[in-house]
Formats: C-alpha cells, structure tokens, sequence
C-alpha cells in the first residue's frame, strides 16, 4: 500500500511538473501577445489590448498575412506531393520483392537525416542561377524532397499491416499494381495518409534553413522567416507584433496536437515500433 | 522489361528521382563546391583541401566544434532522461491522460522559430519573464545571455522544452509493447517501483531509446534555428553550431568555406548514425 500511495504522489507532481514547463512558455506569448507593448514586463499592471493582433492582421507593411499564406501554400502542396509520390513508394518496397530493396529503404531514409546546411550551399546556387529565389517553387521542389522520406517510413508502417489478401484479391481481377494501391489499398489506407500528411505538414510549415536561403523579399518569406527577421519601424524588437503573429501562426498547429494527437503518435512512431 | 521491374520503377522511381536531384545531388553539389574558391567579385579558382586545411586549425571552428559536440550531448541526454519520465508519467491511468498527451505535444508542433522567440523573450535582460520575476523579489536582474555558460544553458533548456515531446511520444510507444505478464510476475516475486523499472521496463524498451537516441542526435548535431533566433552565436562566437557558422560564410558569399564546414558537419553526423546504427542492431529488425 505504501508504495501505491508513494507513486501516486509522484505521478501527480510529475504531471504538475510536466504540464507547468510545457504551457508556462505558452502562455507568456499569450500575455505578451494580449499586453500593452511599451515596457511591458517591468509593468506590474496588464492592459488586455486585442491591437495587436489587430495590426499584425491589418498592416500590409508587416506582410505577416503575406508569410501566412506562403507558407500554407508550399508546406501544404509539398506535403500533398509528398505523400503521394512516398505512398507510392512505401507500397513498391512493402509489396514487390527486388534485390536492393532494403537499400532503397535505407538511402532514402538516410538521405532524410543529412544536416540541411550541406543541401542548402549548392540549393542556393542552383535556385540563384535559375532565377527562382522568391518563387513558390523554389521550396515546394525541396520541401517535397524532404517530407518523402517521411510520408514513405510512416506508410511503409501502415502497409505492412494490410493484409496481402487483399492486394491478391485485386490482382486476382485483373488489376495491375498501380490500380491496386489505387482502388483497393489506399481507400482503406486513409488513417495512414492522414498520419502522414499531417506530420509532414508540420515538419515543412516549421522549415527554417531553406526558406531563409531561398527567399530574400519580405512577401516572399515563410512564416518561420518572418517571426524570425520581424523588425520594427527604428530597429527595435516590436514584441507584441512578434508574439501575435506567433499566437496566430501556432493556433492551427496547437490544434492539431489536441484533437489529433493519435494520428500525429501513430506518424510519429510508425517505423520506431514493431 | 519483366513486369515486376516496370512494377518497381513506377512505384519507387518517383521517389527515388525527386529525392536524388533535391537531396543526393545537392549533397554532392556543396561536396563539390567546397573545393574551389568562390567569392564574390573573385575568378573562381581550384582550392583542393586548402579549405579543410585552413578550418582544421581555425580557432572559430574549433570553438563552433566543441560548441556543437557539447550541446548534441547535453541537451540529447537531458531530453532522453526527461522524455522517459514524461513518457512514464503519461503512459499511467492519470485524469485527463488523452488531453494531457495532447498538450504535451505542443513544444513539439510549435514552428521552432516560434520556441525560440518566446524563450529569448524569457531571458531578456531587461523585459524577460525570469528578470520581471526577480527583478522585484530580490533586486536584481540576471543576464542570461550575456555569458558564455550562460547562454549555452539557456540554449539547451530551449531546446529540451522543444524535442523532449518528441523523445516522451517514442518512449510512450515502447512503453506500450511489453506484455504485463512480466510486470505482475516481477511484482509477485515481490520486486519494488524502482527494480521493476531497471529490471523489467529499460531492457525492454532498449531499441526504442536508441532510435530516439539516433534522431535525436542526428537532429541536435545540425542545430540551427533556436540559435539563430536567440543568440545568432553570441556571446563572442561562443555559442555558433556547425550549421551557424557555415550559415555565416555563406551571408559573407565565401561558399567554398561554408561548403568545407557543411561537409565536415556531414561527416560528423554520418560517423554519429553508423555509431548508432551499430548498437541498435537495425538492419535485423527493418521489414
């Protein structure tokens, strides 16, 4: 019984614990986001403002809907891309059997771990002499690049555990293996999809490096570049404009972390558990 | 063509394509680059290893060396402790345990840029949350980033808040596998809290940590964006990570030696992977 009692104990100040230093963080970005900006912190009043969301969200000049929407846009269709082209591939090595095969595996997925800085040198050059620094594609080509490896090991996961009766079925009837993963595994593959897309599109929507490098236009830059590089009018750090835009921009991720917790686990572990 | 072959380059050849001239070639490509001069305003000209000569007895990358090995195994061992007991706290039948696992993956999901600005806001020396709370308790204020121990510390609490989600979700996942059987026959054998977890639960979850272990190094070891935000190297260089410091050649347009230390980098993480790669034993496990 003691010991019962002495691990109860201990679960609830872990838990305390726990959640204390993960939403304390979040929560100073709400204050400072919802405070008066000037000398806020040495303040020990707090004016509740909504303004600056409102400017963040009005100002043309602050371009941060700009970020918003470039960001959704080339995270979102590389995570598309991405899932596609890694469902297509994840289904290959799961089902046809080829020399090489584990190689394959292999060297994608190392290629997912290389550091950025050693892609990003000759990206620079390459996208400079092309003349597409600033354009859509120019992230979308490599994001796309870096969320297979992803989707591929997160639907290499869920395929191995659909089982092959069902592709014999199919092919049974005359499908090929493209009508197959087409018609037959990927509608009951949805979760999967789903998991995968999602980790994907979080992974990309928080990409620095690359979009650093690759864009150098205010109404170019990701969301990550511009709460980086926010600057006020003379200089100073416009904290409040910062924390809103951060407020803004981590909602929908925030929201995906609570309601669909599962799904992001499952990605999350797919290929680290079997 | 055998249909079986047509059947593979359909299904693995777009993946293969894509990831080779986004990935492989640009890999190759700053390979490449890192042995000829490239300046701005400058004739490009061959340098062979003179880049990886200079950089070997540079004192700034000796220092991003040290700084970079140091931080992926502080924060890294850090993270895997308190993922653990994260993962060991959620995995029991607590209130709220849906939600909770939730909420404690939000320092994960939260672009990283966005982690950091909030915690270069906690430690600012003037209007940080820490320095507004002590400030007034005890008349002082601390300059957290002002030293080089004390930067280094303020980037690893950083980046613990932000992977650490990420080791517990792994661990959690682990943690989920081993059957209670063996749990209730050590708990009959009359073996305590602590005994059951060292004797029963670590072995088991032994291959799991090493696949955080590798991530999560591979991950710390090209360590960027929380640095960039929050001390863009300072104090005096002392906290520039590999990729920082090859960053800062490239802002300069030296590519050749932001392509060298971008190589060396590689290196390192690649001999970190195959060392791991190693203990876990993975190549009898995939598939």
């Amino acid at each position: 019984m003691r010991e019962n009692q002495a691990k109860a104990v201990l679960l609830g100040l872990g838990t305390v614990f726990v959640l204390a230093f993960t939403l304390l963080p979040v929560g100073w970005m709400l204050a400072v986001s919802f405070g008066k900006e000037v000398g806020f912190a040495g303040e020990a009043e707090f004016h509740f403002t909504i303004r600056n969301y409102v400017e963040v969200l009005r100002r043309p000049s602050l371009h941060f809907v700009d970020f918003l929407r470039n960001s959704l846009l080339v995270a979102g269709s590389a995570a598309v891309a991405a899932t596609l082209i890694g469902s297509l591939g994840a289904y290959g090595i799961s089902r046809v059997s080829f020399r090489g095969r584990l190689v394959v595996l292999f060297v994608i997925l190392a290629l997912s771990m290389f550091p950025q800085i050693s892609i990003v040198g000759y990206l620079f050059k390459l996208m400079t002499a092309l003349e597409w620094t600033n354009t859509y594609r120019a992230l979308i080509l490599p994001y796309t690049a870096m969320g297979i490896p992803i989707a591929l090991w997160v639907l290499l996961g869920y395929f191995s555990q659909i089982p092959r009766q069902l592709d014999e079925a199919a092919q049974m009837d005359g499908a090929g293996r493209a009508a197959t993963l087409f018609r037959v595994i990927l509608p009951v593959s949805l979760p999967g999809l789903l998991s995968a897309g999602l980790l994907v599109f979080i992974l990309l929507f928080n990409e620095f490096l690359f979009a650093l490098m690759l864009t150098t236009d205010a109404q170019a830059r990701t969301v990550p570049v511009g709460i980086a590089l926010f600057e006020g009018l003379h200089g100073e750090i416009p904290w409040g404009h910062i924390m809103a835009a951060s407020a803004v921009s981590s909602f929908p991720a925030i929201l995906l972390a609570l309601c669909a917790q599962r799904y992001i686990t499952t990605g999350l572990t797919a290929g680290t558990v079997k | 063509m055998s249909k079986s072959f047509r059947d593979v380059l359909v299904l693995i050849g777009p993946a293969l394509v894509v990831v080779s001239l986004l990935m492989l070639l640009p890999v190759l490509g700053t390979f490449w680059i890192s042995f000829w001069r490239d300046l701005p305003f400058a004739p490009r000209r061959f340098a062979g290893l003179s880049h990886y000569l200079r950089l070997l007895g540079d004192s700034g990358f000796r220092q991003s060396f040290q700084f970079t090995i140091l931080f992926a195994l502080v924060s890294v061992a850090l993270e895997m402790v308190l993922g653990t007991i994260v993962a060991l706290v959620v995995h029991e039948k607590i209130p709220g345990r849906g939600l909770i696992r939730g909420i404690i993956l939000i320092p994960w999901v939260v672009p990283g840029v966005i982690g950091a600005r909030i915690w270069q806001l906690i430690y600012r020396y003037d209007i940080g949350l820490i320095n507004s709370i002590l400030n007034p308790l005890f008349g002082f204020s601390v300059n957290f980033l002002g030293s080089p121990s004390g930067a280094f510390f303020s980037l690893v609490l950083a980046d613990v808040w932000r992977t650490t989600p990420f080791v517990a979700i792994i661990v959690l996942a682990g943690l989920q596998l081993p059957s209670r059987e063996l749990y209730e026959q050590a708990a009959m054998d009359g073996a305590g809290l602590l005994r059951r977890f060292t004797t029963v639960t670590l072995p088991g979850l032994r291959p799991i940590l090493i696949a955080a272990l590798l991530f999560r190094t591979m991950d710390a070891l090209r360590v960027f964006d929380t640095i960039y935000v929050i001390t863009n190297g300072g104090p005096g260089g002392a906290t520039h990570s590999l990729s920082l410091f090859a960053f800062k050649y490239y802002l300069t347009g030296d590519f050749g030696s932001g392509a060298a230390v971008s190589m060396l980098l590689f290196l390192i993480a690649f001999g970190a992977a195959l060392i791991f790669i190693k203990l876990g034993r993975f190549s009898e496990q995939v598939l």
